[in-house]
């Protein structure tokens, strides 16, 4: 009798896994996603389900949520300011447009990338991405996302970080204001369930990465060069 | 036969080792298919053929064991 309470309990076991993974199918079941990589525990198909119902799981914004420390290369390389892609380096009118594109299993605080002082603090933008047109951040013109630039003065010259919400994000956080002193690679902001970072930087200096690289936020050194004589 | 379905007063230890295994088999398919960006197909097949060479062998043990 014994033995039959026994197997009876491992075949109920191993039917109710059976149960949950046909009943989160396509999806993972909750039992396999310890072992499964960010981008693979929840889908991108989940996460926007998610996003039309206004309701996340809560382990993924844990996740999304985590702010691990990161350690800065030895040097005064410009760092990058955020976790993602990067989707282009555009020049235009003197200053090179670094977009760097976060998905939705990125850490999302963003670090500054040198070490200078903020000189402003500006929002802008009247509308939200959705993924699209991510190329086209540096345009300046309106109507533009809604976004927050941060211009940092630097031995380098100027440097502006912008953070660009998405349609899914809609809200950004800064940690800095004007006239604060910031240290290579300090958190600096957090877009909430977005989206892209533009890195405006001074055409002089060298890129040390191209498109399609992947970057981590104040650990790729994403450019460097010697300041230039004004 | 009779004893591969129940034996002594529970279940035949073939059947139960079938039961468990074909359930874990196929969970343990879900996440290698997770992990591996493998072909569907590519995946059925090498689930069946492992999951009959599985079979073969707790249907031998329990044939060699009578």
């Amino acid at each position: 009798m014994t033995i039959l309470g026994l197997q009876i309990v491992i075949l109920c076991l191993v039917a109710a896994a059976v149960v949950l993974w046909a009943l989160y199918f396509p999806y993972p079941s909750p039992l396999i996603r310890r072992w499964l990589p960010p981008r693979k525990r929840w889908p991108e198909a989940q996460i926007r389900t998610w996003l039309k119902q206004g309701g996340f799981q809560r382990a993924f914004l844990r996740h999304f949520y985590s702010d691990p420390e990161r350690i800065a290369p030895p040097g005064n390389s410009m760092l990058a300011p955020a976790d993602g892609l990067v989707t282009s380096a555009e020049k235009h009118e003197g200053v090179r447009y670094l977009v760097i594109a976060l998905s939705f299993w990125d850490m999302h605080v963003q670090r500054s990338p040198v070490s200078g002082k903020v000189l402003s603090v500006e929002s802008c933008g009247d509308g939200f991405m959705d993924g699209e047109g991510r190329e086209f951040a540096f345009l300046r013109e309106k109507p533009c996302p809604v976004q927050k630039r941060l211009l940092i003065a630097t031995d380098a010259g100027r440097v502006a970080v912008r953070l660009i919400t998405s349609l899914a994000a809609r809200r950004i956080e800064t940690w800095v204001r004007a006239g604060d002193e910031i240290e290579r690679g300090q958190r600096i902001g957090r877009i909430l369930l977005g989206s892209t970072v533009v890195l405006e930087l001074p055409v002089t200096m060298n890129l040390l990465v191209r498109t399609g690289d992947r970057v981590w936020a104040g650990e790729t050194a994403v450019a460097e060069g010697a300041p230039p004589h004004e | 036969m009779s004893d591969f379905l129940w034996s002594a007063g529970h279940l035949g230890w073939g059947v139960f080792a079938l039961a468990v295994f074909t359930g874990l088999w196929w969970l343990l398919g879900d996440l290698y298919w997770r992990l591996q960006s493998i072909r569907i197909g590519r995946l059925l097949v090498a689930l069946t053929t492992g999951w009959v060479i599985w079979v073969g062998l707790i249907l031998g043990l329990y044939i060699g064991s009578r």
